[in-house]
């Protein structure tokens, strides 16, 4: 039986790269189409299922690792060298293949990575606008200018909340003096970190 | 629900009928529906918060139906009467207590209807954290803050709205105020 890292055809990088791909497809961009018969058709119909497992679960696990530990190309360098080293790892071929993968993708599954442990409500949307309220409750407010904010909130996945709020000038300075707070705190943290 | 007034006791219904009637004046944005409910609920009252919530629309309705047609004490006492059955008695006189004082000065809007949809921002709370790692990434390191608003929705009842941003999107939130107040200046 050939051994897997064996499989990758003469023209070498292409189909793991687009087997990469795949796996990223389904463990992070949310693809439940991508399925391991489908990549094996398409990519590697050579192989027999069980090589062809063995090679999609080891590339899967490699990627795992670098996306759990969001490696910069420093770390990456140095796992996938060592990996290149290791009894059954990698060739140094499929390293390159790999390295190039991550630095085109490391963004976005890192950020599919921080959507997936959002489990509280967020703020999907706003919108706004300016009315000029001219029937009021205060004789002091007619023409008075409102904003009326409207914020779609929900969680990750399911339905939205729509709440409809109404600020007039006095809130807003409320709201901006408050959000003036937060953008100091968020300042302070990103120098530090 | 109705019957759930029962349970409530008077210095408690006087507490709820003072902030519907302020309410309606418009000397405060909202009942504290929720921080009354945990009150009575500490001393020993069974009683949750949609209930109460109820109860506040009932009384509000209650109140604001007299103002705009301008009852009497008296009138009052007899309409609610005839809307609520058995209603114990300390609560029928907290009632009157609340309307003979406070009752004259309610000036029904005609706007109530048209605002019927938009809820007040009252307050808002925040905090700031850092999701370091999950179970399924290690190295997460992301910043993202927790807003709280208390809101005071179109029946009056103040209630808190929660939701998390992550930088982008409170900066984003933070430039749309900004903007807010630029066009409330000149209009």
């Amino acid at each position: 039986m050939a051994a897997p890292e064996q499989l990758a055809p003469p023209e070498g990088c292409k189909p793991l790269s687009a087997l990469l791909n795949g796996i990223a497809q389904a463990a992070y961009y949310g693809n439940a189409d991508i399925t391991e018969e489908l990549l094996r058709g398409q990519l590697y119909p050579e192989a027999a299922p069980e090589e062809f497992r063995a090679l999609r679960a080891k590339m899967g696990g490699l990627l795992q690792s670098i996306a759990s530990a969001d490696m910069d190309l420093n770390q990456l360098e140095a796992f996938l060298t060592a990996q290149t080293k290791k009894q059954g790892g990698i060739t140094p071929d499929q390293a390159a293949v790999i390295a190039k993968f991550w630095k085109n993708h490391r963004i976005k599954i890192h950020e599919s990575l921080i959507n997936q442990s959002r489990w509280d409500n967020v703020l999907k949307n706003m919108n706004w606008r300016v009315d000029l309220k001219s029937q009021s409750r205060h004789i002091d407010q007619i023409n008075t200018p409102v904003a009326i904010v409207e914020m779609e909130l929900g969680k990750n996945g399911q339905e939205s909340e729509f709440l409809c709020l109404e600020f007039d000038e006095a809130k807003v300075s409320q709201m901006l003096k408050k959000l003036s707070e937060i953008e100091e705190s968020m300042t302070l943290l990103t120098q530090t970190t | 629900a109705a019957d759930k007034i029962n349970l409530i006791p008077q210095d408690f219904f006087a507490e709820l009928c003072e902030q519907i009637i302020q309410h309606l004046n418009h000397k405060i944005p909202g009942v504290n529906t929720a921080e009354l409910c945990q009150r009575i609920q500490t001393s020993g009252i069974e009683i949750n918060v949609g209930d109460l919530a109820k109860i506040v629309n009932i009384i509000s309705f209650l109140f604001s139906t007299a103002a705009s047609n301008n009852l009497s004490t008296e009138e009052l006492i007899t309409t609610l009467g005839n809307a609520v059955t058995a209603l114990p008695k300390h609560a029928v006189q907290v009632i009157r207590h609340v309307w003979n004082e406070q009752g004259k000065s309610i000036s029904v809007s005609e706007d109530a209807r048209s605002m019927a949809t938009v809820g007040q921002f009252v307050d808002i709370k925040w905090k700031l954290g850092v999701a370091m790692s999950s179970d399924t990434c290690r190295s997460l390191k992301y910043p993202y803050v927790t807003v709280t608003l208390k809101v005071a929705d179109p029946s009056g009842q103040i209630t808190d709205k929660s939701f998390e941003m992550t930088v982008p999107q409170f900066k984003n939130f933070y430039r749309q105020f900004k903007e807010m107040a630029a066009v409330l200046e000149t209009v």
